[in-house]
């Protein structure tokens, strides 16, 4: 546990001192305040279409910051030979890709939730509307996005930093998406395709069940038991896509 | 250095063709009144957890569209099926129906305004603005020879609900008296003027202009009166609108 928090910290600093994540965090910056011009020409709607599309410039953006974060996390430390002078200690796969995901985890969580509380106060500026539910708001995008950046990270496992990347990105898209699986198969005969469809609908995470830029524009309220429910769900499938992560990334050979 | 000058040369001429080029197209193109505009099934299967924000991207798109022919050739084929995809997709965003249903008067289709603030009244129960336009538009659009009285119904209800203000008890009253057509009008249009956005409130000084008599004591003597329907920090503007001066 010692190594996996030592090498949380190390990941931490060194994806936090990147400049590239800098650049994404000032451009979604810039976009949450562009949702001022857009709330100028929505017929005295302001607080909602800030919040609307400043949530959505959070996931968009979280996402973005954690994909392509973690599909460098193992990758350049392969490239860079540095997980040899790691794994020259006592430490196992399992301790280093938890450690690594642990650093990442941290500085996502920084940027989503600096992101969440520059659309909050923005927000409470503007419209003159202190909605502490996008924070709350804010906070369920992220544990989305972290999940999104496990299964990068076992992607990263196995191929390219690009690739990694933009089969995170695709897992994002299908998470929101899966619940069609089930249903494009469900009027048709053949049963190997439903199994197949099932198959799917399980390994993909389920992103769309809860969503709470609804209750903060005011359609309807968050059902806490169900919203619970969802994220031990969610924490259980980001431990599974680690631990599969530790598992490949100890086959491979150095 | 000739070098040097001569990738500046090279870049100032670029930049004058890529700046040209922008400048040089149509300000404006001609926008048309048919949009595609998806169904909002399509949106819920495929995107659930945008759906408030494609709801507002398009409710965006919607009073753009409106200004766009209203100024222009007041075609509004797509503006019911936009309203209806906002509205499907954010049931709880109430401004969409308010505005909608007298953005589809100027389509001509009150019957699908009526139709559009039922559904909002459906899905939120307890807003009451959109009772007492609901109300209106029984009152101002029906065909009924009771409209009066099925009008009355809905400033009723409307009235009943918290946080409506007193006026729609005295509208609802005064709507059950008898005669006085164009004073039960300017009633209703003063009291939209008093409760709308400026789209509203603009459209309801246009038709209070043509219902008040043109005689200027008489104008006076009812605009006075109608101050009951709207709040006292708009009455000044108000006032000055229909009668003129500072």
């Amino acid at each position: 546990m010692k190594c996996s928090f030592a090498i949380a910290l190390n990941t931490f600093k060194e994806t936090i001192r990147d400049r590239v994540l800098s650049v994404i965090v000032v451009f979604a910056l810039a976009m949450i305040v562009a949702s001022l011009w857009l709330a100028t020409i929505s017929l005295e709607q302001q607080a909602r279409m800030m919040k609307d599309f400043g949530l959505t410039a959070v996931t968009l953006f979280g996402l973005v910051v954690a994909v392509f974060a973690a599909g460098n996390l193992v990758r350049k430390e392969m490239e860079k030979r540095t997980v040899f002078f790691i794994f020259s200690k006592p430490v196992s796969a399992a301790q280093f890709i938890f450690g690594k995901f642990l650093g990442l985890a941290l500085t996502v969580f920084l940027v989503v939730l600096g992101m969440g509380v520059f659309l909050f106060f923005v927000t409470w500026l503007v419209a003159g509307e202190a909605a502490g539910s996008v924070l709350l708001a804010t906070l369920l995008i992220y544990v989305q996005v972290v999940v999104v950046m496990a299964v990068t990270v076992f992607f990263s496992t196995f191929a390219s930093a690009i690739l990694s990347s933009v089969l995170g990105v695709c897992i994002f898209i299908a998470g929101q998406l899966s619940h069609n699986v089930l249903s494009l198969t469900r009027l048709g005969d053949a049963e190997v395709l439903k199994v197949l469809s099932w198959l799917v609908f399980i390994a993909m995470p389920n992103l769309a069940a809860v969503d709470a830029k609804p209750s903060v524009v005011g359609e309807g309220s968050i059902a806490w038991g169900h919203t619970a429910l969802w994220l031990g769900y969610l924490s259980a499938y980001m431990i599974v896509a680690l631990l599969v992560a530790a598992w490949v990334f100890r086959r491979k050979e150095f | 250095m000739v070098r040097r000058i001569l990738l500046v040369l090279i870049f100032v001429a670029c930049a004058l063709v890529v700046v040209g080029y922008q400048a040089t197209r149509p300000a404006k193109s001609a926008s048309s009144p048919r949009v595609f505009v998806p169904s909002a099934q399509f949106f819920t299967d495929f995107s659930p957890s945008f759906r408030t924000t494609i709801a507002d991207a398009y409710w965006l798109r919607t009073v753009q569209y409106y200004g766009e022919h209203v100024t222009g050739d007041r075609r509004f084929d797509s503006l019911w099926p936009m309203l209806d995809l906002v509205t499907r997709l954010s049931p709880h965003f109430v401004r969409p129906y308010r505005f909608g249903a007298f953005a589809l008067l100027e389509a001509g289709r009150p019957d699908l305004g009526y139709e559009l603030l039922k559904r909002g009244h459906d899905a939120n129960p307890n807003e009451y603005a959109l009772l007492t336009h609901l109300g209106f538009f029984v009152y101002t659009y029906g065909s009924n020879p009771d409209k009066d009285v099925l009008a009355a119904e809905w400033y009723q209800k409307a009235s009943e609900l918290p946080g409506a203000p007193d006026w729609v008890a005295r509208v609802a009253a005064r709507l059950l008296t008898k005669g006085g057509e164009r004073q039960k009008a300017t009633m209703q249009w003063a009291q939209i003027y008093g409760d709308g956005d400026q789209y509203s409130r603009d459209r309801a000084l246009v038709e209070l202009d043509s219902l008040l008599p043109v005689d200027p004591a008489a104008r006076q003597r009812e605009v006075a009166v109608l101050a009951e329907f709207v709040p006292p920090y708009l009455f000044d503007e108000f006032s000055r609108a229909l009668l003129g001066g500072d």
